[in-house]
């Protein structure tokens, strides 16, 4: 049993097609969010930035098919409101599918 | 005897459980937690970290067990503003020629670079994953910065001529210090990126990165803006688990 089809493992994705891969997914929830920024400040990915003015300034993620969200949760470590957080792994098909992954869940102690 | 220690963090109450026994459940102890709550920090204040501080992080590196004892590494510990905004500009004008060569999205070679990164990605499936791609991107485009204004960074230098795998070695020296750092109330960021700068033959000289060294790893040091430790969540792995004769899997 391969964990890749042959196809799968000649395959290099395109990087920036959805309809092959998938970045990272960052949820915010914008009534918990103060714009404060310090998402956008950290993202190694540059995929946060912050926008509107006064009590509509709120982080949001860029728009691009596919961003540069590695799903590190940087961003929902520095939110003191519990804004933010990634939801989902990358996966970017072919040569590189993701294998033997779940989903994410903080850290348990058995 | 039990003693449950508490610190206040982060304006919470922390309690920690105790170092070298497990009861089931019970909270996490003051090295877990040091190894859950660690991030990657990317924005430094500009505050120098004290000598012995530092000196006090290699000295977790230098316990570090590697194969055969070998110690393949050796720790270059960089601390002037200018000469690390030097090597940012290098590194930075390296990713631009990447980008100019393999980014097909902008490059003005159009076709030609879709097939030379093609080619290279083949080549250099690691170096040239879709996540590092578009960190050169980034660089280039000065969007990500090196060293994220850290004040000290540490290069880990590979001896090449350690024993079986000297770049595992390097790995664990350095989570060695990342941790040690962390405990110790300070920021860390694994720079790969400085791989880089062996195509700079100023760099591999002033640096001593000349045979039998070379550019590994980088750890960039300082005290983080904001707070940003924490638990997160992460992707759960399958894991295979024979026990029994039998297989099963776990999470």
């Amino acid at each position: 049993m391969a964990y890749l089809t042959l196809k799968e493992r000649m395959t290099i994705p395109t990087y920036n097609d959805p309809k092959t891969c998938r970045a990272g997914r960052v949820v915010i929830e914008h009534e918990k969010c103060n714009g404060c920024g310090n998402c956008a400040l950290v993202c190694p990915g540059a995929c946060l930035y912050v926008a509107g003015v006064g009590r509509d300034r709120k982080a949001y993620m860029v728009d691009k098919a596919v961003p540069d969200c590695m799903s590190c949760n940087a961003c929902a470590a520095i939110c003191k409101r519990g804004a933010i957080r990634a939801e989902q792994g990358y996966d970017f098909g072919g040569f590189y599918k993701a294998l033997h992954r779940a989903e994410m869940v903080p850290p348990r102690n058995f | 005897m039990v003693e449950t220690l508490t610190e206040k963090k982060h304006g919470k109450e922390a309690a920690f459980g105790e170092m070298y026994v497990w009861r089931e459940g019970m909270d996490w102890n003051p090295v877990e937690r040091v190894i859950l709550e660690r991030r990657s920090v990317r924005k430094y204040r500009d505050e120098q970290v004290p000598e012995k501080l530092v000196r006090r992080i290699l000295e977790a590196g230098r316990f570090a067990p590697s194969a055969g004892n070998a110690q393949p590494w050796r720790f270059v510990v960089v601390r002037d503003r200018d000469m690390l905004d030097e090597m940012e500009k290098y590194v930075r004008w390296r990713c631009q020629i990447l980008k100019f060569m393999l980014d097909w999205e902008s490059s003005p070679l159009g076709r030609l670079s879709w097939v030379l990164s093609q080619i290279y990605i083949r080549l250099m499936p690691n170096k040239l994953h879709p996540i590092p791609f578009g960190a050169i991107r980034l660089i280039a485009d000065g969007k990500l910065k090196l060293f994220h204004g850290a004040p000290t960074v540490i290069f880990i230098l590979e001896d090449v001529r350690g024993v079986s795998k000297p770049q595992v070695d390097i790995g664990i020296c350095g989570q060695n210090m990342v941790l040690a750092a962390h405990s110790l109330g300070l920021g860390t960021c694994w720079v790969g990126f400085v791989e880089l700068l062996k195509f700079g033959s100023k760099w591999k000289k002033k640096l001593g990165a000349t045979w039998p060294y070379r550019f590994i790893e980088a750890i960039a040091l300082g005290y983080p803006v904001g707070e940003p430790d924490g638990m997160v969540a992460r992707e759960l792995h399958e894991i295979d688990w024979w026990e029994g004769g039998r297989k099963r899997s776990v999470f």
